[in-house]
């Protein structure tokens, strides 16, 4: 079997758009949570956003593809970019056959049909632009990715509410195991959109003011958007072209709640079957673990009932462990947060610091865990796991482990 | 209304309704087929051109083989817009 390695990363999220700008947010220990400003937010349980910025592909799409493509498929497209060049890929010019694309996402491009729609209600256009229809699909970010990059082999979407694009990055280590592929261009993209912004609203998941994840005051997520996109290859592809491994990906777990369509099991038996499957996956033990990347919503719910399974799951090891939220900086960008908090977890590791949970102050009683408050913390990893939960009961954890651990 | 004029206002609408932002309407060769060759347009771009031309014009391009025809060049737009156009004079 074909070991599975990281050997490039892109990002784009409320920090700015490329891995050095992550990298400094996580280290500063900023929160990146500020207004929602891409549509009127006037009314809802509160207006406080992770806005990413306008990111720019003119580059490198055409003109009549770049009217097509949704605010989703351009961040995702921007990461991909980078995660290619950051791979040094651009010279290698892999077989297109074998390259494979694997991306999640909740609401593809939404915010545009929205638009759409809103206009056309409106009377300010009276027919249908095709065009901006065809980015709404949750695939069409993938599809946009390999046809305008030139990826012919391999292509997953993934949906699975918020636990997506780890769910992708999971699949796509599978594809290079299974020698599928030779490399994977694998994660998640996601903009914001009216439609996330008023249900998360109404269904009160939000904080009105900044989350902040595992404190007695938390009352609920903040809204987050961004892509993340890593290169997955195996270690003898990567080794055979002399690229450098970032990372290797340990194994991973999924499961199912089976209980309801938005709240999580309050025993979280299905948050900590997957922690167990990805640790078998990965063939360690839970002492081998030294960092948790939390779901870590920062609703009543989450943090708790996270903190429980990372009980069950590595005992008094437990007390041992740093556990933190990169939701608490970015927000939670819902299909992109798998695939974003990967490669908070995998700069944390390359940088030799464990990604801080900001905002937190005072600490609930029933979220008794090291969640690395206030300020990263400089600390060298081997081994980490990382955990998205998605409405519908859907788990995954993913354990990655450093290049040289 | 002057073929000239059609012809300039049907490059700007290819410019601006499609936003080709590279492009001004004086880089359209008049003769060069407007799809797939040329402007590197698809499909989907002929959809909301025929929709463009005819909002911006009031007229109908009634089937696909109308289409193909009129849509082979700006020459050939021009002069299906400009017969349309003539039609409807008094």
């Amino acid at each position: 079997m074909r070991r599975v390695v990281v050997t490039g990363i892109g990002s784009v999220n409320a920090f700015g758009a490329g891995v050095p700008c992550f990298v400094e947010g996580l280290r500063s220990a900023r929160c990146a949570i500020g207004e929602m400003t891409l549509f009127p937010a006037d009314g809802y349980r509160t207006s406080r956003a992770a806005m990413a910025p306008e990111v720019d592909v003119t580059g490198f799409v055409p003109p009549a593809a770049r009217r097509k493509l949704s605010r989703t498929d351009r961040m995702g497209l921007v990461a991909a970019r980078e995660a290619w060049s950051a791979a040094r890929l651009d010279d290698a010019r892999p077989d297109p056959s074998r390259v494979g694309v694997a991306i999640g996402g909740t609401t593809g491009g939404m915010f545009e049909t929205e638009e759409w729609y809103r206009r056309r209600v409106g009377g300010e256009v009276s027919r249908l632009p095709a065009s901006r229809l065809l980015a709404m699909p949750v695939h069409a970010t993938a599809d946009a990715v390999a046809t305008l990059l030139g990826y012919r082999g391999y292509r997953l979407t993934i949906a699975t509410a918020c636990s997506s694009s780890l769910g992708s990055i999971a699949l796509a280590a599978d594809a290079i195991e299974e020698g599928r592929a030779d490399l994977m261009v694998a994660g998640g993209a996601e903009g914001h959109c009216r439609m996330t912004f008023a249900g998360f609203n109404a269904l009160q998941a939000v904080d009105p003011e900044v989350c902040r994840p595992f404190d007695r005051r938390r009352a609920g997520l903040s809204l987050g958007e961004g892509a993340a996109i890593l290169i997955l290859e195996s270690e003898a592809h990567a080794r055979a072209r002399d690229a450098e491994i970032l990372a290797r990906i340990g194994g991973y777990g999924m499961s199912a709640d089976a209980w309801h369509m938005t709240a999580p099991d309050p025993q979280g038996a299905g948050a900590a079957l997957a922690m167990r499957r990805a640790l078998d996956a990965a063939g360690l033990a839970p002492d081998d673990v030294e960092y948790v990347n939390a779901h870590g919503t920062g609703t009543p719910q989450n943090d708790p009932i996270e903190t429980r399974a990372i009980r069950n799951v590595f005992g008094l090891h437990a007390s041992r462990l740093a556990v933190s939220s990169t939701k608490s900086q970015v927000g939670h960008c819902l299909g992109a947060a798998g695939a974003i908090e990967t490669a908070a977890t995998i700069l944390g590791m390359l940088g030799g610091f464990l990604p801080p949970t900001v905002n937190l102050e005072e600490p609930d009683p029933e979220c008794d865990l090291d969640y690395v408050a206030r300020a990263a913390r400089s600390r060298r990893i081997g081994v980490a796991i990382t955990n998205s939960y998605g409405f519908g009961g859907n788990n995954a954890s993913l354990v990655l482990r450093a290049a040289d651990a | 209304m002057q073929r000239d004029e059609i012809k300039a206002a049907l490059k700007h609408l290819l410019v601006e309704g499609l936003r080709l932002d590279e492009l001004t309407p004086e880089d359209i060769d008049d003769r060069a087929p407007i799809f797939v060759e040329g402007l590197g347009l698809d499909s989907v771009d002929a959809l909301e051109l025929v929709v463009l031309v005819e909002e911006r014009f009031n007229i109908q391009i009634p089937d696909e083989e109308v289409g193909k025809r009129v849509f082979s060049s700006i020459d050939a737009l021009t002069e299906y817009v400009a017969g349309e156009l003539d039609h409807r004079s008094p």
